[in-house]
């Protein structure tokens, strides 16, 4: 197990600097750079751009320097901890997104302990009462979920808790609270703001889940060592618990590869629809304005997290199934 | 418009009379807000922190009122580099235009102008920067000495705009308020650039600048600070820290109305009033009347849904005229207005027929006048004024707005009506004759006329009016596609010639007077869609592009190079009329309508901002030549 581990740790290296490559390569690719794109931002509302000053900074970010030159450059700063700078913000990218990074955790938490309250209770209900009409209901209203374009669901909501509940649009607190230190009334108003992401984000995960857990739980439900637990006598409640939920479980083991990355990043689009101050909303239109280490050092960090978050599924997988385990054993 | 030496005596006395009101007529109110600051000692009273002889506010405008200090203005912006908007708005220049678009000192006390090329720069005494240090002519020597010709801090020289011909100015520090800047040839762009929604910025709060600059500290104490901001040298921090238009470095001095005291990043930017700002009310109140402004950003495309729920006091920016029954449908429920302003754009949308295009048979057409006139003429205005602005729009060329004093009707109508037989005539008159089964007509060298019209992709009010355009045009055998793209490569094609013709907005000021740099109406620029190339060219000095070969465009370089060089307000005039019927009778760009409105959102609650304004950018600052600084609110507000 050990040897395992360090080989995959090993392994992470090689893996995370082709990311680093691509990542590069991808931001880079668009014509221009990040200059470019602020001039013809500001041409196209009209504003003069001067011209000396452009000159300036793009010799002081290194903008005229080959690419491969960039990017050794950033490649070093991040193994040192420095993620270089972000031309849209003028700060240095760690202070950039240091903010923002609590805000987007909570409300991925909260939405991902979301869709596990309402997707298992309706994953179970509809393997055990499988073709009936609660399940058939149940399903339609998951597959609605999955069918509804997030953004229109959220813009519609938005709307309605503004009329209904005069709740401000956009955002995850009141204008009042932002950037205030935290008391009572501004953890109420999150509240009040953060049902709303958390359900539209929500409803897309709840329905991809109950479709898994209820086809795992079906093909467990089939088989022998079920129907001798229920001929010996095991009331089906606790039959159920002990033995076909948890070895439904794993897919949801190997979730968490996915499910690290997906917590710091946020729902891009849901959170740049409903102005959410989380991280996609800035990834997004860093890689708009071409600004290129902040877009680069953020994928590369969803990358780490990634690669790191497959490991530890991988070996939890192996810690709480034998058989995988043991046959992961034989093969390496 | 800047007042020549025999009118100084007069405004000298002028000046005098109102000292003598203000010492026995009107006491200066202490600001409400600020009196505990003042009774702590931590800030001085209100006749010490006022120039000597402030800027005295007329309300000369029907609806414009004097106010009351207090409460907090609320504004959205898309993205937090947004807050440099609060610079544009707060307006606060050296000169600026004022509602009927003359220049007059703000900043300044006066200014003395000897033939375009003399400017003597008259300070207001006891001026002081936001921290409460002196504004003098020391700000004006140090950006002149010590960043616009410092070698580190500019690598390339002074900015253009500080040069005629190449030529630099004698900066001459004449004593602690007086600078004077002499150029060999006149120079008519100075007072424009200085009044500028984004100035031209000659000052700079050197005693704050002064700690980052290698010149003035040794570089090794202030390497931890270079360190922590991740600049590489003291010019880049120096760089970093000196954002006089973008306002998000809240330890800069500025001089405007409100200062930024919140440190990016964040969502919510606080403004806080200017305790030291020179301007004040008939009634000896202190300027600006609201204590604070607040920026919320939100994404730009909730920008309008935030306005119709109410979240915002003053808002045009990011609102368009398609958002305007929405935000009409719940002015009740949010207790605010939705006011129409008028667009100073040349056009709303326009074509731009490229003459640098590359490829041979298109650029010989292109460059045909018939051709670009056939195109104007089988364009149906009115049709497209009905389908999409509701008629409210005019039918135009792409030309200056009646709101103009350069304004004629024949600009306006120059090639504009819609006569599908004259431009079939003109089309056959070129020789453009054959024509395939489909009737397109054929290109000299047998190719279908399928036009490729490049779009940045943006809007799709574009692509609508260019669905009205292919109907028409293809009555005279011409077959527009539209081809959108990312917007960066859009303007690369175009400059690199690929692409045949465009469309964009029109003119970025179609509200021009006589004294404006007839910039946009000669090849001075790369991003003139229709000549990139020539306008390369001046841009460059001759260095890349190509120069103008085309006899009406080199005839509007030599009217634009004689405007500079005209001494007089009736010279420049005429030459502004010669240049605006070239271009309209050559029709280089194709306008379609003009004086779409702006939706403006004004809260019931905010006074003093006018029910009919202009929505511009230069000259005009969006909201700036309305000066908000004069805004005020209802008490239940404060």
């Amino acid at each position: 197990m050990f040897r395992y581990i360090v080989h995959r740790l090993l392994l992470m290296i090689p893996t995370l600097l082709a990311i680093s490559i691509i990542v590069f390569v991808i931001i880079q690719l668009p014509p221009g750079d990040y200059l470019e794109s602020e001039i013809a931002e500001l041409q196209s509302q009209g504003e003069s751009v001067d011209e000396e000053k452009i000159a300036f900074l793009r010799q002081h970010y290194g903008l005229d320097k080959p690419m491969h030159e960039q990017y050794v450059h950033w490649l070093f700063g991040m193994v040192q901890g420095d993620f270089g700078y972000s031309f849209e913000y003028n700060l240095p990218v760690n202070d950039v997104v240091g903010d923002r990074l609590f805000l987007t955790v909570i409300v991925s938490m909260v939405t991902i302990l979301f869709t596990w309250a309402v997707a298992f209770p309706i994953g179970i209900y509809s393997a055990t009462h499988q073709y009936s009409w609660g399940d058939y209901g149940l399903t339609f209203l998951g597959f609605i979920g999955v069918a509804t374009p997030n953004f229109l669901l959220a813009l519609v909501m938005l709307y309605l808790a503004n009329v209904w509940f005069g709740t401000s649009i956009g955002g995850l607190m009141d204008p009042e609270y932002i950037d205030q230190p935290w008391s009572w009334a501004k953890f109420m108003s999150v509240l009040e703001h953060m049902w709303i992401p958390v359900v539209v984000i929500g409803t897309s995960g709840t329905a991809g889940m109950i479709r898994r857990l209820r086809a795992n739980l079906l093909d467990e439900l089939q088989k022998q060592y079920v129907t001798t637990g229920r001929a010996k006598g095991l009331p089906p409640g606790k039959l159920l618990r002990k033995y076909p939920l948890r070895m439904a479980l794993n897919f949801f083991i190997s979730d968490i590869g996915s499910l690290l990355p997906s917590v710091i990043s946020g729902a891009e689009v849901v959170a740049v629809v409903m102005s959410l101050p989380t991280t996609g909303p800035m990834l997004l239109s860093a890689l708009q304005s071409q600004d290129m280490y902040l877009a680069g050092s953020f994928l590369m960090f969803l990358a780490t997290l990634t690669v790191v978050g497959v490991l530890v599924s991988d070996i939890a997988l192996a810690i709480l199934d034998p058989r995988i385990r043991f046959e992961g054993g034989s093969t390496r | 418009m800047a007042r020549t030496p025999g009118h100084r005596p007069l405004m000298l006395m002028l000046a005098a009379i109102f000292a003598v009101s203000t010492a026995h007529g009107v006491d200066y109110v202490e600001t409400p807000s600020l009196v505990d600051q003042v009774a702590a000692g931590e800030l001085p009273p209100v006749a010490e922190r006022l120039p000597l002889d402030p800027a005295v506010v007329t309300f000369d405008r029907p609806d414009m009122f004097p106010g009351e200090h207090g409460g907090e203005l609320r504004i959205l912006m898309g993205k937090s580099k947004d807050i440099r908007m609060m610079m544009v708005y707060g307006y606060a220049r050296l000169v600026g235009y004022n509602q009927a678009l003359e220049l007059e000192p703000d900043l300044l006390r006066d200014i003395e102008v000897e033939d375009s090329r003399i400017f003597t720069l008259h300070l207001r005494e006891g001026h002081k920067w936001s921290d409460g240090h002196p504004f003098t002519s020391e700000d004006f020597r140090y950006y002149w000495e010590d960043i616009a010709n410092d070698s580190e801090l500019s690598p390339f020289g002074p900015p253009k705009l500080l040069l005629v011909k190449g030529d630099p100015p004698t900066v001459e520090i004449l004593d602690e308020v007086t600078v004077r800047y002499t150029w060999a040839r006149p120079n008519p762009n100075f007072l424009p650039a200085l009044a500028g929604a984004r100035p031209l910025f000659i000052y700079r709060p050197a005693h704050y600048l002064k700690q980052f600059h290698g010149k003035y500290t040794p570089v090794e104490s202030i390497q931890a600070i270079i360190d922590r901001t991740g600049t590489r040298n003291w010019a880049g921090l120096h760089h970093r820290m000196d954002h006089p238009y973008k306002s998000d470095n809240p330890d800069l001095p500025v001089l405007q109305p409100w200062k930024d005291i919140t440190p990016p990043p964040a969502d919510r930017f606080l403004f806080e009033r200017n305790p030291f700002y020179h301007r004040v009310d008939i009634n000896g109140l202190q300027l600006p009347y609201i204590d604070r402004v607040v920026v919320n950003i939100a994404d730009n495309k909730l920008v309008p849904a935030k306005a119709g729920a109410g979240d915002t006091d003053l808002q045009g920016r990011y609102l368009r005229f398609d958002n305007y029954t929405f935000l009409k449908a719940s002015e009740e429920r949010n207790d605010y207005q939705v006011r129409l302003w008028r667009t100073a754009r040349g056009s709303q949308i326009a074509l731009y027929p490229n003459l640098n295009v590359t490829d041979p048979v298109w650029r010989e057409l292109v460059r045909d006048v018939r051709f670009r006139r056939a195109l104007s003429l089988a364009i149906d205005r009115v049709e497209i004024n009905e389908v999409v602005y509701y008629g409210l729009a005019h039918e135009a060329a792409n030309m200056v707005l009646p709101e103009s004093p350069l304004f004629r009707e024949e600009y306006r109508d120059a090639w504009a009506q819609f006569d599908l037989a004259e431009a079939n005539r003109l089309l056959d008159e070129i020789g453009l004759t054959e024509r395939n089964k489909r009737g397109l007509r054929l290109l000299p060298d047998g190719r279908p006329m399928e036009l490729v019209i490049e779009t940045a992709g943006e809007s799709t009010e574009e692509t609508d009016v260019l669905e009205l355009i292919h109907d028409s045009w293809v009555k005279i055998g011409v077959k527009p596609f539209a081809k959108p793209s990312q917007r960066e490569v859009f303007r690369n094609r175009i400059f690199s010639g690929d692409a045949v013709m465009s469309i964009w907005s029109g003119l970025d000021n179609g509200i021009p007077t006589p004294e404006m740099v007839p910039v946009e109406f000669a090849p001075t620029s790369q991003v003139h869609l229709q000549w990139p190339q020539w306008g390369q060219n001046y841009e460059t000095g001759g260095e890349a592009g190509e120069p103008p070969d085309l006899p009406e465009a080199q005839r509007l370089m030599s009217l634009y190079v004689a405007w500079e060089q005209a001494e007089s307000a009736e010279q420049r005039e005429a030459i502004w009329h010669e240049m605006l019927s070239i271009f309209a009778d050559q029709v280089y760009t194709i306008g379609v309508v003009s004086g779409v409105r702006q939706p403006v959102v004004v809260s019931n609650d905010l006074h003093n901002v006018p029910v009919e304004g202009i929505y511009s950018w230069d000259p005009g600052a969006y909201f700036g030549i309305y000066h908000p600084d004069t805004f005020w609110l209802d008490p239940e507000r404060r």
